[in-house]
């Protein structure tokens, strides 16, 4: 079985020439993620030339690899290739080989080319992106390993890619946890970000819910119903052992670890009641967090662990409060409607995703931190459990429209709606993973 | 220009593996040039063990979770009278059905041997999260109903399944209130 964390077994090497001709001074272009337009960067990517070994296949392998992939960012427009005017295998990969001016007339502002030698064994390979306005080199990478990695090396310049073209690194080294049930069980699941290594983690043949991501993504924890009670597991995602965290009698239901993953947060009814609670993995200590006789669920931590989001109906229906990391000063932030749950705190800040019943449905809705500008960014459907990306662009939710149930990814402003898996009876409880080094 | 730039680059990659060599760990006979900071193993922490006296009530038994799989599974002697129904959003016993919560409370004081548990359950029209919380409304409700009937509280567990476990899978208001219900198990 293909362990994704592989900390201890890099399947390839990879050594980074630095000082490729023309430099590399990028264009950080920063893009407006909340425009409703987003301008979307204009690129050509061409056939990879053989530069020896005879593995023809690859040369469209990693043309359209690379295409797939960024494709899914929803921040290029890939310009198809029936409309290029040079033949790749005539012309050279380096800047000083190029004849820009056949990119730009086509609407390139960006070009990717790259060639690769290949043998049974080894497989090697550059890459580089081009500024076709400026006619220079914005990035160029050589990967060494083995054919199998192919995959890898163009998620790896992907990456790249997304980080020359807009400040931040791509997500592809990231996945989606979430519960999906099939007829009567559930279990918790995997996902990358672009759909592919569709995984199940649990297999206790009974009711999984509510994963959350540990540091660095070595633990997935989770509860679990199968021993009769709510119990808290966590399973190692290296060795793929489970250990039990918690098994109060009620709910143990884990909230996201803190920032510095020094806290987990926990709902627990032990006390009579779910309320929150928070663990203090350093000194080993239960703190209790709410008081009310209501029902106090679903916290979340802001991005600097100051103050925790949650839910309570200690005002008589479902509503979300802000406290303190501490417990004190809970305040009231969502008014519309008598049903807000789900709160999801961006990891850039000043916004929360969360779910609010209107109507006969449920939508993904954001505010900002104190509870105003709300805004519905999900329109048809009845959908649930949004969870934002790493980098505050994205999120992940469930949807059932139609009678099927899927897991959708968009934009955090509601466009560039994709979905991610559909096929399982049910989709919740979703948890985004941190950057996990895969490759 | 172009030379010079060759051999840095060729020192740039015989220095980066000869680090690697003196640094980074192989394994397994793969050369490992590690480009990444070593990641230090998450340690697992328990959360801390509670006092004796809390320990009695803040667990379930082993012997409680095995017996209640066993009883959930085979056929109830209380069938008749071990569901009752509850409103929308609601978890307040109905009038309607305390004559069932009557007949349990009979059953149960004329067996001292038997346990209850009471699962809680919700219908699909909730958030996931939400309904655990109000699934356990629904179940501490009855709860207190048949304590006040002179049950021991000491003998019944609660448990909610949230929307998790919906008795009938179908998406219209029949199978909704089926969903939101409290059941009853009996075990000894």
């Amino acid at each position: 079985m293909k362990r994704f964390l592989r900390i201890f077994q890099v399947p390839f090497i990879f050594i980074i020439f630095l000082s490729f001709p023309g430099g590399a001074d990028a264009q950080k272009v920063y893009l407006d993620i909340d425009s409703p337009t987003m301008y979307k960067f204009p690129i050509a990517i061409a056939d990879f030339q053989d530069l020896g070994g005879g593995s023809r296949e690859l040369s469209t392998f990693f043309s359209s690899e690379l295409a797939r992939v960024l494709k899914i960012t929803g921040y290029f427009n890939i310009l198809d290739k029936k409309a290029f005017l040079e033949d790749p295998a005539k012309v050279g990969i380096t800047a000083d080989k190029i004849k820009f001016a056949d990119w730009t007339t086509i609407g390139a502002e960006s070009l990717i080319k790259g060639g690769y030698t290949s043998t049974a064994t080894d497989l090697k390979c550059q890459f580089r992106l081009f500024d076709c306005i400026g006619a220079k080199l914005l990035v160029g990478k050589e990967y060494t390993g083995k054919p199998q990695d192919r995959r890898d090396m163009v998620y790896k310049f992907a990456g790249e890619v997304v980080l020359a073209m807009t400040g931040e690194k791509g997500l592809f080294d990231t996945k989606i946890a979430f519960s999906g049930r099939r007829g009567k069980v559930s279990e918790i699941y995997t996902i990358n970000f672009d759909g592919t290594g569709f995984e199940r983690i649990t297999r206790g043949n009974s009711l999984t819910i509510r994963p959350q991501w540990g540091k660095n993504g070595s633990e997935i924890c989770y509860t679990s119903y199968k021993d009769q009670n709510p119990d808290l597991y966590g399973t190692n995602m290296t060795t793929r052992k489970e250990r039990r965290i918690s098994r109060y009698v009620g709910l143990n239901v884990a909230g996201p670890w803190s920032p510095d993953y020094r806290y987990m947060l926990l709902t627990l009814s032990k006390d009579g009641n779910p309320e929150i609670y928070k663990l203090d993995t350093k000194t080993s200590t239960l703190k209790r967090l709410t008081f009310e006789s209501a029902a106090d669920v679903s916290p979340c931590w802001s991005p600097d662990g100051s103050r925790i989001a949650f839910v309570s109906d200690r005002a008589g229906t479902p509503q979300i409060y802000v406290m303190d990391a501490d417990g004190g000063g809970a305040k009231r932030i969502s008014y519309a409607g008598n049903y807000n749950t789900s709160p999801a705190w961006s990891p850039k800040g000043n916004k929360i995703a969360f779910e609010s019943r209107k109507g006969g449905s449920f939508h993904i809705c954001t505010m900002n931190e104190s509870g105003g500008n709300v805004k519905q960014v999900t329109t048809n459907g009845w959908n649930e459990s949004p969870s934002w990306s790493p980098d505050g662009r994205y999120l992940v939710f469930s949807g059932k429209s139609g009678g099927r149930a899927r897991l959708y990814v968009m934009n955090a402003n509601g466009s560039n709606l994709r979905v991610l898996h559909e096929g399982l009876d049910g989709y919740n409880y979703t948890s985004w993973s941190p950057s996990l080094n895969l490759y | 220009m172009r030379n010079y730039r060759v051999i840095t680059v060729f020192l740039v990659f015989l220095i980066s593996v000869s680090l690697a060599f003196s640094v980074g760990c192989a394994k397994k006979g793969t050369v490992a040039v590690d480009e990444k900071p070593a990641v230090a193993e998450q340690k697992p922490v328990a959360p801390p063990p509670p006092k004796a006296e809390v320990k009695e009530k803040q667990q379930l038994a082993q012997a409680d979770r095995a017996a209640i799989k066993e009883a959930a599974e085979g056929v109830s002697p209380i069938a008749g009278f071990d569901y009752i129904y509850y409103d929308y959003d609601k978890y307040t016993v109905k009038p309607e059905y305390r004559d069932t919560l009557n007949k349990l409370a009979d059953w149960l004081k004329a067996k001292p041997e038997y346990s209850l548990r009471i699962e809680g359950n919700c219908d699909e029209r909730g958030t996931a999260e939400y309904n655990l919380a109000l699934g356990e409304k629904r179940a501490n409700s009855a709860k207190d109903y048949l304590v006040k009937l002179g049950l021991s509280a000491d003998k019944i567990n609660t448990i909610s399944y949230g929307k998790e476990k919906p008795v009938d899978p179908g998406h219209n208001e029949q199978a909704w209130a089926k969903n939101r219900n409290a059941h009853f198990v009996v075990y000894k």
